[in-house]
Formats: C-alpha cells, sequence, structure tokens
C-alpha cells in the first residue's frame, strides 16, 4: 500500500516537473501589515483570467500561471486592504505581501473577494471563525467562548444550556477532533463545560470541518475543529488584556528580532476564589458555617517563532490549562485538578516554489487527580492520555491546474484510565483500580485538486490509517472526494463524501462535559467508530454582499460505542463489559445567509437534524434489546440568528438569537412503591424508565445582546464590552424532574407522610445575566 | 466611564431572586402496570414476600390513607417456595412488624435455614394466570471482627469503623447500613463489592458525627449479586430523575415472567451489632 503511496507521488512530481516547463510560479506568504502575523485563507485572484488560490494554513501561497504574460494579482482578506500588484512573468517569482487592516478601498474587487474564493473551493461543510467577529458577539458572563459561537453555525447543535458541547451533523460531543496549533485537545471544557480552554487573545484563526473532510485530518467521525495560535507581533512590543466579572487575562507580544522572529504569551485566571476565601476567613469564626471550596481555572498560551530566511521558519507553541478545585476542613481534605497540556514545534520549510513543506512534532495530555484525605484513610482516582506525534504534510503546486498534498503522521498514545488507590494509612485495607495502554496511531494520505475548468474543480483523496494496541492492529481505507461545479458566476454546487475511523472513545455517559470523562483505545473487542457521509450543497451569491449556502448530508455510522442501563464507568477494570456497540444513521439540511461586510454583518442560519442510533449489543446486556432511539442531542429544528451593526467609530451593538427544539430526556413512564430491607429506607416512589429519550424538552429560545464602546486613550485603546445573557429573560428548561408531594397523616402516635401527588417541574439555568468587560490594548 | 459601570451594577441588582423551578404540565410515555416483588430470604426468620403492582407515574395517589394498601397489594396470588425437597406455602395475610416498620402479605410461620446454601425457588401465580419465578441462594454467613469508636482530635465528636475479613477466593458482594437510635432513622447506607480490594480486609467508616450516649447500628449485609444489582439499579433510578449529571436506569430483576415483572427475590445474610458511643 504504502509502495503505491510512494509511486503516485513521484509520478505526480515528475509529471509537475515537465508541465513546469512553460510556466511560471508565483509564491510567498501573504501576512498582516501592522503584526506580522501569517493570514490563513488569504485570497490571491488573477484579474486577467478566472485562476485563483488561497494561502494555506501557514500563510503560503503558490500560484502557476502562463510565462511571459503580464498579469495583475489581487491579495485580499475580509476586513484587510485590498493589495494589487502587476507583474510581467519571465520567470519564477517570490512576493510576500503584507495587508494592512482596515476597511476596504473603495473600487472593491468582487471577484477577489472571500465569497468568490469559498465558492471556488471544493471544500465546503466549513465554517470559519475571526476573534474580530468572536469579541464583538454578547458572551455569558463576558467571556468570550468560541467554541459557543460555533454553536451558532448552521449544522453545529449546542449541548446543554450554557455548556460548549458541540454536536455536528448528529455526531457526538466525542466525535469532534480538536487540534490546537496542529496537538489534540482532549478535553476542551473548564467548570463542567461551561467555559472553553481556548483564550480569544491568542487564538488567531478558527475553521470546522462539517463534512467533506480534507484529507490529512482523521480520527475522528464526526467534525474537526482546527484552532491555530497567534505567532506574535514581530514588529513592535504590544500588550493587551481584560478585566471580566470571573477572569481576567493578560496577553504580551512583540518582536525577538523585528521582522524576523516574535513571541506572545497570553494567560486567563479566574478569581472567584479570592472572594470565596475571604468570605471564609470572615466567617471561620461561626460554629455552622460551611466553608465554600475553593476553585479557580487558569490558562497559558506561549508561542515564539524565527524566520531563518525566507524558506525557513520554526515555530515552537504551548498551552498548558488547569482547573483546581479544593476543600480544607479539620478532618477532610478533597482536591480535584483537571486539565490539559500541548506542545508543538514546527518547521515549515520552502523547498522550491511549488513544493511547501510543514513537519510538526506535537505533545499532548489530558489528566484529572482526584484526592481525598479523612484522619488514617485516603482515596486517590485519576486517568490521563498523554500523546506524542510526528506527522509531514507537503504542498506540490503541480500546474496551474493541479496541486497535491500529501503527508504521514504517527501517534504514540499513552493511556492510564481509572487509576484509584485507596485504602488505611497502617496499609491494613487498600483497594486499586484501574487499566493502562499504549497504542500507536498513523495515517498516510495523499490528496489531489484538479481544476477542469472555470467551472469544475474534483478533489480527491485517500487516507490510510492505522491504530494497534496490544496485539490487535486496525487499518482503515478512508477515501475522500469533493467536487465543485460552478453553473454561472454566482451559483455553485458542490458534491462530498468522507469515511472516516475513530480509533479512541470518550467514556461518558453523562449529558454535561465531566473531567472524569476518559478516553479509551480500541482493543479486540472494541472495534473503530466509523462513519461515511455524502453531501451535496448549493451556494448563490445574492448582490455582492450576501452568500447564501444550502447544503444536505447523510451520515451513516457504525461501531458505535453507548453505555448499558447502570453502567459502573467509574473505578472499573473491566470497562468493556458496560459497553455496547451499534450503528447509526443520521441526516439533515443546512441553510444560511450570511453577511460579512458592511455596519450591518452576521448570518442566520436554520438546521434540520434527524439522528438515530441503535442494534446496540453488549456483553452484559443490550439497549433496549437492540431497537433504535435517538440520543438526547437530536434537536429537529435549530435557528440561529447573528448580527453586528457598527453604529459610530465607538459603538457597536451586536445581537444573537437562537430558537429551536428541546434536547431529548429520558423520563420514567411508571412508579412503583419500594419498601426494601429492615433498617433501609422506605422509597414510596421509584421510577421505572422505560425506552430511553421519548420525552422532548420544550423548545429552546434566548436572545443575547451586546454593546462594545471603544474609548481612545493616548497609551492605546480600550473598550467596554456590555453583554445581556438572555435579555427577555427566558425561562428555558435546562431539565425536567417529576417530584412526588407528601401530606402527613396520623399513624397511631406518629405523623407518616403518604404521598399526595407527583408534580413535573422544569428547571432553568440561566435568568437574565448582564456582564461587563473592560478590554484594554496598549 | 463610570456611568457605565454603575449601569451594569443595576442591572446585574435586577437579576437577583430569580425563580428557575416551575411545576410544567407534561405527558409521560404510556405504561402498562407491572408486577412488583419482594423477598428476602433471611437466616432464622420466616419467609415473607410483599406482592405489589407498579403504577403510571401520574397515577392519582388514594385521597384516604386507608386506600394505599388496597390499591398497591395484589390479591389471591398463589405463593410458594422451594428449596431442596421442601415446598413452603405461603398463605396471604398482612404481616407488620412494628420494629423494622416493614409490611409483607404473604407469609408461612416457617423459618429460613441457615444451613442450606443450595437454590430456593419463588413461585407466585396471580388470579389471572400471570406465572412469575425467581431463584436465589443465601451467600454465607461473614461476621464483623471489630468495630472501632474514634474521638476527633478537634471536637468532642465520634466516629465508627466496622472492620470484616472478605473470602479473597470469591466475589463477594455486601451492602452496608448504619442506624443511630432506632432502625428507622438511616445514616448511611450503601452497597460495595470487593472487585477493588488488595487486602483481605475490609473498613467502612462515618463521618464524626456521633456523641456519647448515642445508640449505632451498624449492618453489614452479605448479599447475591443479583441483589446488588437490583439495589443499584433501584439508586440509580431513583437519583437520576432529570438530573443531567447521571444516567437513568431501568430496574435489573432477577424475575421471571410475561409481563415483565419487577423486584427481587434474594438470600441475605447479615451481621448486625449495636453499639453505645462511649469514651
Amino acid at each position: 500500500m504504502l509502495k503505491n503511496l510512494l509511486l503516485c507521488i513521484s509520478l505526480l512530481l515528475f509529471w509537475g516537473a515537465l508541465v513546469a516547463q512553460e510556466r511560471v510560479v508565483v509564491s510567498g506568504t501573504i501576512k498582516e501589515a501592522e503584526t506580522g502575523e501569517t493570514l490563513i485563507g488569504a485570497t490571491v485572484a488573477v484579474l486577467e483570467q478566472n485562476q485563483g488560490t488561497a494561502t494555506n494554513e501557514y500563510g503560503f501561497y503558490s500560484i502557476t500561471l502562463p510565462a511571459k504574460d503580464s498579469v495583475t494579482l489581487v491579495f485580499s482578506y475580509v476586513g484587510f486592504q485590498t493589495v494589487v500588484k502587476k507583474l510581467f512573468l519571465t520567470g519564477n517569482q517570490q512576493l510576500n505581501i503584507e495587508l494592512s487592516s482596515g476597511v476596504e478601498l473603495e473600487e472593491v474587487i468582487v471577484k477577489a473577494n472571500s465569497y468568490e474564493e469559498r465558492a471556488n473551493s471544493t471544500q465546503m461543510s466549513v465554517e470559519v471563525l475571526t476573534m474580530r467577529e468572536a469579541k464583538l458577539l454578547p458572551a455569558l458572563l463576558g467571556e468570550v467562548d468560541i467554541l459557543k459561537i460555533l454553536q451558532l453555525k448552521p449544522g453545529i447543535i449546542s449541548g446543554s444550556e450554557g455548556s460548549t458541547g458541540l454536536f455536528v451533523r448528529g455526531g457526538g460531543n466525542d466525535q469532534n477532533l480538536i487540534i490546537l496549533d496542529e496537538a489534540i485537545v482532549y478535553n476542551p471544557n473548564h467548570l463542567f463545560g461551561f467555559f472553553s480552554t481556548f483564550n480569544s487573545d491568542a487564538v488567531k484563526d478558527l475553521r470546522v470541518y462539517k463534512g467533506g473532510f480534507p484529507s490529512q485530518y482523521g480520527g475522528r467521525l464526526s467534525s474537526v475543529i482546527d484552532v491555530k495560535l497567534k505567532e506574535g507581533n514581530n514588529k513592535e512590543f504590544e500588550g493587551a488584556g481584560g478585566i471580566g466579572l470571573i477572569s481576567s487575562r493578560l496577553t504580551l507580544e512583540g518582536p525577538i528580532q523585528k521582522g524576523k522572529s516574535s513571541f506572545i504569551v497570553s494567560g486567563r485566571r479566574t478569581y472567584v476564589d479570592i472572594f470565596t476565601r475571604a468570605i471564609n476567613q470572615a466567617n471561620q469564626d461561626k460554629e455552622d458555617y460551611n466553608p465554600i471550596p475553593d476553585y479557580y481555572f487558569y490558562d497559558l498560551n506561549t508561542k515564539i517563532n524565527y524566520q531563518f530566511s525566507d524558506k525557513d521558519r520554526v515555530y515552537l507553541s504551548g498551552y498548558f490549562g488547569r482547573d483546581v478545585f479544593g476543600f480544607e476542613g479539620d478532618f477532610f481534605d478533597f482536591s480535584f485538578d483537571w486539565g490539559n497540556a500541548t506542545g508543538t514545534a514546527r518547521w515549515n520549510h520552502v523547498f522550491n516554489p511549488r513544493l511547501f513543506s510543514n513537519t510538526t512534532f506535537t505533545y499532548s495530555d489530558y489528566q484529572y487527580n482526584l484526592t481525598t484525605k479523612v484522619t488514617g484513610f485516603s482515596f486517590g482516582v485519576g486517568s490521563k492520555i498523554k500523546d506524542a506525534t510526528l506527522k509531514s504534510d507537503l504542498y506540490y503546486n503541480l500546474s496551474d491546474k493541479q496541486s497535491v498534498r500529501f503527508g504521514l503522521s504517527t501517534t504514540y498514545h499513552q493511556f492510564e484510565v481509572g487509576r484509584l488507590q485507596a485504602g488505611s494509612d497502617d496499609g491494613e485495607v487498600s483497594f486499586s483500580a484501574g487499566q493502562d495502554f499504549d497504542g500507536l496511531e498513523f495515517g498516510a494520505y495523499i490528496s489531489d485538486e484538479w481544476t477542469a475548468n472555470s467551472k469544475f474543480t474534483l478533489s480527491t483523496g485517500l487516507r490510510l490509517s492505522g491504530f494497534s494496541n496490544d496485539g490487535s492492529t486496525y487499518l482503515g481505507l478512508e477515501p475522500r472526494m469533493a467536487l465543485k461545479y460552478s453553473l454561472s458566476n454566482r451559483w455553485t454546487t458542490k458534491l462530498s463524501y468522507a469515511k472516516m475511523y475513530q480509533y479512541l472513545h470518550l467514556v461518558s455517559n453523562s449529558a454535561v462535559a465531566l473531567p472524569t470523562d476518559v478516553w479509551y483505545p480500541s482493543t479486540q473487542n472494541v472495534k473503530p467508530q466509523v462513519s461515511d457521509q455524502v453531501a451535496i450543497g448549493f451556494s448563490y451569491l445574492l448582490g455582492k454582499q450576501y452568500l447564501i449556502t444550502n447544503e444536505y448530508y447523510y451520515k451513516w455510522l457504525d461501531n458505535q460505542i453507548d453505555f448499558i442501563d447502570g453502567a459502573e464507568l467509574f473505578a472499573n477494570d473491566n470497562l468493556e463489559e458496560e459497553f455496547a456497540f451499534g450503528d447509526g444513521y443520521t441526516y439533515g439540511m443546512e441553510f444560511s445567509i450570511e453577511k460579512q461586510q458592511g455596519r450591518l454583518a452576521g448570518w442566520i442560519g436554520y438546521t434540520l437534524a434527524i439522528v438515530k442510533r441503535g442494534n446496540f449489543r453488549g456483553v452484559k446486556d443490550d439497549i433496549m434489546e437492540g431497537r433504535y432511539f435517538p440520543p438526547r442531542y437530536d434537536r429537529r429544528h435549530n435557528i440561529s440568528v447573528v448580527a453586528t451593526y457598527e453604529i459610530n467609530k465607538r459603538l457597536t451593538a451586536s445581537a444573537t438569537w437562537v430558537f429551536g427544539s428541546g434536547d431529548l430526556s429520558w423520563l420514567p413512564s411508571g412508579r412503583f412503591t419500594f419498601q426494601d430491607i429492615q433498617g433501609a429506607e422506605f422509597k414510596p416512589v421509584v421510577p421505572v424508565y422505560g425506552d430511553r429519550n421519548t420525552f422532548r424538552l420544550p423548545d429552546y429560545q434566548r436572545l443575547d445582546v451586546g454593546l462594545v464602546i471603544k474609548f481612545f486613550p493616548k497609551w492605546g485603546e480600550s473598550d467596554l464590552t456590555i453583554s445581556v445573557y438572555n435579555a427577555y429573560d427566558y425561562r428555558n428548561a435546562y431539565f425536567i424532574y417529576l417530584e412526588p408531594e407528601f401530606r402527613e397523616v396520623e399513624a397511631g402516635n406518629d405523623l407518616i407522610e403518604v404521598p399526595e401527588r407527583i408534580v413535573a417541574k422544569q428547571q432553568s439555568l440561566f435568568p437574565i445575566i448582564p456582564s461587563a468587560t473592560w478590554n484594554f490594548k496598549f | 466611564m463610570k456611568k457605565y459601570i454603575g449601569f451594569f451594577f443595576g442591572l446585574s441588582l435586577l437579576v437577583s431572586a430569580c425563580n428557575l423551578t416551575q411545576e410544567v404540565e407534561i405527558d409521560l410515555p404510556a405504561y402498562e402496570n407491572q408486577l412488583v416483588v419482594e423477598s428476602y430470604l433471611i437466616p432464622g426468620q420466616p419467609f415473607f414476600v410483599l406482592l405489589t403492582t407498579s403504577f403510571s407515574y401520574f397515577d392519582p395517589f388514594p385521597a384516604e390513607t386507608s386506600q394505599f394498601l388496597e390499591e398497591l397489594l395484589v390479591k389471591g396470588a398463589t405463593v410458594t417456595i422451594k428449596y431442596g425437597d421442601k415446598t413452603v406455602n405461603l398463605s396471604e395475610q398482612l404481616f407488620f412488624n412494628p420494629f423494622t416498620g416493614k409490611l409483607y402479605n404473604y407469609v408461612s410461620s416457617q423459618l429460613v435455614p441457615s444451613d442450606f446454601t443450595s437454590e430456593f425457588q419463588l413461585e407466585i401465580r396471580t388470579t389471572d394466570g400471570e406465572l412469575v419465578t425467581a431463584k436465589t441462594f443465601i451467600p454465607k454467613s461473614i461476621l464483623t471482627d471489630s468495630l472501632v469508636i474514634q474521638k476527633s482530635e478537634t471536637d468532642t465528636l465520634y466516629r465508627l469503623l466496622a472492620y470484616w475479613t472478605d473470602d479473597v477466593n470469591e466475589k463477594n458482594y455486601f451492602r452496608r447500613i448504619l442506624n443511630v437510635g432506632s432502625m428507622d432513622s438511616v445514616y448511611v447506607d450503601f452497597t460495595l463489592d470487593d472487585r477493588l480490594l488488595d487486602s483481605a480486609k475490609f473498613v467502612v467508616g462515618s463521618g464524626y458525627d456521633f456523641s456519647i450516649g448515642d445508640t449505632v447500628i451498624n449492618t453489614i449485609l452479605h448479599v447475591t449479586k443479583e441483589y446488588y444489582d437490583f439495589s443499584n439499579s433501584v439508586s440509580f433510578a431513583a437519583s437520576s430523575n432529570g438530573n443531567p449529571f447521571s444516567q437513568p436506569s431501568t430496574i435489573r430483576s432477577n424475575l421471571e415472567g410475561s409481563k415483565n415483572p419487577l423486584g427481587i427475590f434474594a438470600g441475605i445474610n447479615p451481621d448486625q451489632r449495636t453499639v453505645i458511643i462511649k469514651e
């Protein structure tokens, strides 16, 4: 297989060399003029002919053009001033471009705007989020959260209220590949999923693939969320930060050697614990006072890069974040911490104007540790996943009609699952549990993009993936295909197919993201999850400013994992006995109309989604005798409206409104009376649960509004960002529960309680929540 | 700037005192009533069975207390328990134990043997012809090695530790109940098994919650796996009512029957010790 792949690559390179003789190549990097940050997805368009390209994720572009022609190249990026260059092509040329941020020039060339680029690319089912956009939108407690903004995009459904959970096209929250500077982030959550681990000050670019996955990505079934950190300003020193209700942020960046190297350090920490400690101290003499446990989280991002020459650039970046929860009492100490660490070392090399390479080493770990100490006894449990990945990607601009990308990656995983130690300090009693695994995951891919003419582009790819763990090896052949056909300058239609394999599985059966959710490898009994997705999409450019997109998808899911009723997932050495394996299918439609430029910008999105899973069979038990059932997040209709409006230079208003079907909930249908054995409590009402997820919570709706007020002090810029979450104070159902109400009756000399009626109660989580954050930049 | 901050704090004040819980009207899935059986074989105690019915979740409760039992208890069934070559016929009569506060509607005056280690079989036939069967055995007796009373170093309160020895050659399942004052006042109640135990000794404790003179009843029950699973499923079901942090569970019964009966028929071997907290 590998041999064939290499042969194929060699042939392509040879052919490319032949073709190259009649043509010249213009290549280079596109950067932001003020900071030197590379721009991802900036477009390069040839004015004289219908041809163009875009910068890759490292800001590099390469375009093949007919020799000895005079051409006009138009370089553009949303929110930046367009640069137009006239070239006379006598030989290959390197052309590095810097774009200045600010309003675009009057003579905006429609051909070169980002809609055009999106329409021309074969890539469909992708959503891009800029930090500029993210920072204008209202946020819960003023914490800008990029994962929550993604939930507003069509095809991406949020988890329970306030959580960062993402359910993409019927996939589970564990089926998202979340990568930060190419390192996997295993648990992107703080505080049980109410906040994500990404500090928006440090993030440069974020894109989400919902389908039509490019061949370089693999390992998860339903989405790829690719987050790139800023590189740091290599022209001048600057700082930025913010003081919010629950946390503060500070980012420092600047050149190490002007124009050549830069650094960025960014940190965020919550400070609720400072107040709770003060409250505890003030009340420590009160007899019945129960101290509030300490809780805080923090994130630290760092990155440095050095440009050795126009051909070589090296980046080092890292992320470290922790949630820390602790309590110290007279007889009882409790501590619980969890978090991710990632590290990336990357080397970009330009072999020649046609061939660009990126070689990356990444490290990633996620762990949690929970310890409890009571006089004479202790209890500790923890889990860990640790990865080291080496990968190499090459981009080859074969001709004006064809480009190739290929690469290899290998990851060594180490897992510690549910490692428990407990017992008495004297050693008389001891408990232990835990499983250790290691696994090797690899991938090799090649993809080819062929532009037949201005109307038709075809992208084909093949990924070979594999996973090996303790004698069991799995291989997966993952074909990928995408094509684009432009019916006219305004109408484009796209089609894609992608097969994905997932070798790691999240052990969690809660509706919220818990830090104790652990990753489990494929083993002899646990087969890799597989999906096949087909999608068809249409886009229409309405006028100059509106892009209408409409996509339909169908996805088959195989080897899906769920947990049997009453599964014991905590400190269990036979976790696989609690699993059940099944399949599923999901289909739906997404519609959006968006406007990126102008004083009023935003989008309206609608998602129709259907998902069913079933046929779940386990070692111990089946789920619902194998019948199909919808998961909790099977929400049929979802509407989101997002708008920002620049009132004047000082004021920008924003609003988001979401409306959608409620989550599904598993509520009981019957009840029985259970008196239990002697000494145990009598339970007058024990619920009897039938089929899973048959009850739909009421429709969800919420309006958030925001206002950004800018100030221009002498030392830089600052703004006050005001957010009102749930502005019309709507009571959404977080969950519904059933509660028996009792009345007291006399029984002999005693009063006993007997049930009188059962009421259904709806619990809401967030009322209207105003917040304010003061941000500054110098 | 100041006026904006003032505005924000004004808004924050408005938010206080929000009512986030409200009563709602909902429809639940259709439900067909099931037979519910509770029968525990405890060496030295009479054979007894509580045979009741389940209800749809929103079925109204009787207005009169006296009607509770009328609606709950299933009448006219034929109940037998067989073990070895013996057959125990349980007759329908209400038996209320004032000491334990427990009630049974099918009882026999015969006592559960303490030396029979093989299978017991339960057979229930209702008036409408439904047959419910189940089997169990009585786990062997375990004895508490020691009960240790410890005084806190910083306070005048005490805790109770109970030690017992596990048979490392078998998988064992236990339930621990701690009652304070009387049997109907439960301090703590949980199940545990020995799958994670490295040592031969088990220990279970309490918080520093007891004062001198408190009567504490510590019961370690050696139970069957079926009982352990059933008991856990009842706890899961009861505690996960709409709670997004936990997964609901169906009830894991060990009964056979055409209409999916609920409940448990289980042998239980308890070791109960009473201590009075003193210096």
